[in-house]
């Protein structure tokens, strides 16, 4: 992967008493775009795509300039090269999965072809599925579908609005977690559009909050999506660990579960899942309890050992981010940062109930 | 003596005709009207919608100004491409297309405007020229809605009268279109033989609204009363 940023922009865009006036620089890998809805993340989107023209400014993907006012130049959406997932897929319905996979790729030219769409539907695990209308789908399988679709067009960039929106906790685990897999094996750089901090946190390699059109952070996920939550709270935001994992022992007849995460493994209750099947782990931050010293005589079944790597205090709330093997993030209050001292490079021991653990299979 | 079965198969081939006209620039002006956001479209809007609204005479009237034998319009198609339009098959072609424009315009906006832009938006991100999305994302959504209004703009084709009479007169054999015969009967006194051809009218048009009903999901059955047949 190269250094040079994949994306940059610089663009204002007035409308209806609203003006949207960002700047933004993106490398490979995955950019968030955090931020409470209104607050420009769509509109930013799609002045990236040419579905919306910004008032003045500057768009280039890969040093090829597709939007600039003062050269006059404003390429057709359908020459720039990028694809864009829609909030809920927008699949069109007339035609199969496969159909929907094939629309893009048989009109880009064969010579510009990289992704096979038989490769694109296996690598998304929909192979089961893509002979059937949109309409017969879940939720999750046409937001896959619809990343497929974009990524069988080639694209230089992929843009994505909100792709885990409506989905409950399995679906979406299972979105992202082929999202993963897309930047691991694809390396097409993504901006990702979303006002939820976990999946953030869990996706992203680089996050920009944007707030009443403008950018208002930038940074790494832990830090900008943390910085952000406070605001998201009044939109029922809550602070949730998403973490990839192997199960280690299914459990069962008054056996708890084990996942391994990690360096780490964590006690479940009996799952579902086979041993050496991948799932993904849910902790709650709130859920997580620190203490300085080893609890003793404590029903929790999780206690772990590690070391504090930040501390991030927001509004009388503190997320601290503690290498227990694994990344993992605990909520505070801003007292108890004082009174037990946390801080970077403190030993802590996390320690969490067997049941507020959600693992879903992924 | 002309028969019922020639009137009707020129009734018919007049208004086919016209449909045929009618659907390829109702469906361009159709597109504009609802896709495209720029000044002065609601002159077009108006001009679309205006044959609804005057009495069909003075379109007659404006046809005859326009293609008449004696206007510099109507002299030089006759000069060079040997076509006249006044008095001819043509013109009863021409009225009932223009009468029967605002029907399907409007019902192509209904129906266009009913697809889904991120549909549309999304096809083009995927690398589709706009006249590809209209083709294959576009007009396979709207199908329903542009047929029901393309059987309405031929229905309306078929019972055109007042233009008609106007611009392409009322000649049997060549301009007597069906309206125009019964027309005529009555005003001879044989109201016997217009029953035959009121009856084929009235047959025509209950069937292609039937259809049209159907195609926009109109129809209701017995069982599932409240409950519209087809999709949308």
């Amino acid at each position: 992967m190269s250094a040079a940023p994949a994306l940059e922009l610089a663009l204002q865009r007035a409308y209806s008493g609203f003006t949207l006036d960002v700047s933004i620089k993106c490398g490979p890998g995955i950019t968030a775009i955090f931020g409470p809805s209104g607050s420009g993340k769509t509109t930013t989107l799609n002045c990236v795509a040419g579905l919306a023209r910004p008032t003045r400014g500057r768009i280039a993907l890969g040093g090829r300039v597709l939007f600039s006012s003062e050269e006059g130049i404003n390429l057709s959406p359908e020459r720039r090269r990028i694809g864009y997932v829609f909030q809920d897929g927008a699949l069109f319905p007339h035609l199969t999965g496969r159909e929907n996979i094939l629309y893009g790729y048989r009109i880009t030219p064969p010579s510009e072809r990289r992704f096979d769409p038989g490769d694109l539907i296996q690598l998304l695990g929909i192979g089961h599925v893509v002979d059937r209308r949109p309409g017969s789908l879940s939720g999750g399988e046409q937001r896959r579908v619809g990343i497929a679709r974009a990524l069988a067009t080639s694209p230089n960039l992929l843009l994505l609005d909100e792709p885990l929106a409506g989905l409950d906790l399995r679906m979406g685990g299972v979105v992202m977690s082929h999202l993963r897999r897309v930047r691991a094996e694809l390396g097409i750089p993504m901006l990702y559009v979303s006002h939820d901090v976990t999946s953030v946190l869990a996706l992203a390699d680089d996050a920009i909050v944007l707030a009443g059109g403008r950018v208002t952070a930038q940074g790494k996920p832990s830090k900008v999506a943390l910085e952000a939550v406070a605001g998201m709270r009044s939109e029922g935001g809550v602070l949730e660990n998403v973490l990839e994992g192997t199960v280690a022992d299914s459990g069962g007849d008054n056996r708890p579960g084990r996942v391994t995460v990690g360096n780490a493994e964590f006690v479940t209750a009996p799952l579902d899942a086979t041993p050496g099947s991948a799932v993904s782990v849910y902790v709650g931050a709130a859920e997580i309890i620190l203490a300085r010293e080893r609890p003793v005589r404590m029903s929790a079944r999780n206690i772990l050992p590690g070391r504090i790597l930040e501390v991030w205090s927001v509004d009388g709330s503190a997320y601290v981010t503690v290498d227990i093997g694994t990344h993992v993030i605990s909520e505070v209050t801003a007292a108890a940062v004082g009174e037990l001292g946390l801080a970077a490079g403190v030993d802590v021991f996390m320690v969490f109930k067997s049941t507020s653990i959600g693992v879903v299979e992924s | 003596m002309i028969s019922d079965w020639s009137v009707i198969l020129l009734s018919l081939r007049v208004s086919l005709v016209a449909t045929a006209l009618v659907v390829p620039v109702g469906l361009v002006v159709a597109w504009v009207l609802v896709r495209k956001r720029m000044p002065g479209l609601f002159i077009l809007d108006l001009l679309v919608s205006l044959p609804l609204a005057v009495t069909p005479v003075v379109i007659g009237y404006a046809l005859l100004s326009v293609f008449g034998q004696r206007s510099p319009v109507g002299r030089f198609l006759e000069d060079t491409l040997g076509v006249s339009v006044a008095f001819t098959w043509l013109g009863a072609v021409l009225a009932s297309a223009i009468l029967a424009f605002p029907l399907a315009v409007r019902a192509y906006m209904v129906a266009i405007s009913g697809v889904d832009t991120r549909l549309e938006s999304a096809a083009r991100s995927l690398g589709a020229r706009p006249l590809r999305v209209f083709a294959t994302i576009t007009l396979p959504l709207a199908y329903r809605g542009i047929l029901a209004g393309t059987l309405l703009a031929f229905v309306r084709a078929l019972s055109e009268f007042g233009a008609t009479i106007m611009i392409a007169g009322n000649i049997p054999g060549q301009t007597q279109t069906i309206p125009l015969a019964i027309f005529s009967r009555i005003s001879a006194g044989r109201d016997g033989a217009a029953l035959q051809l009121v009856v084929v009218a009235v047959v025509l048009a209950a069937l292609s609204i039937l259809v049209h009903n159907y195609l926009v999901g109109r129809v209701r059955t017995g069982e599932s009363a409240g409950e519209a047949r087809g999709p949308r």
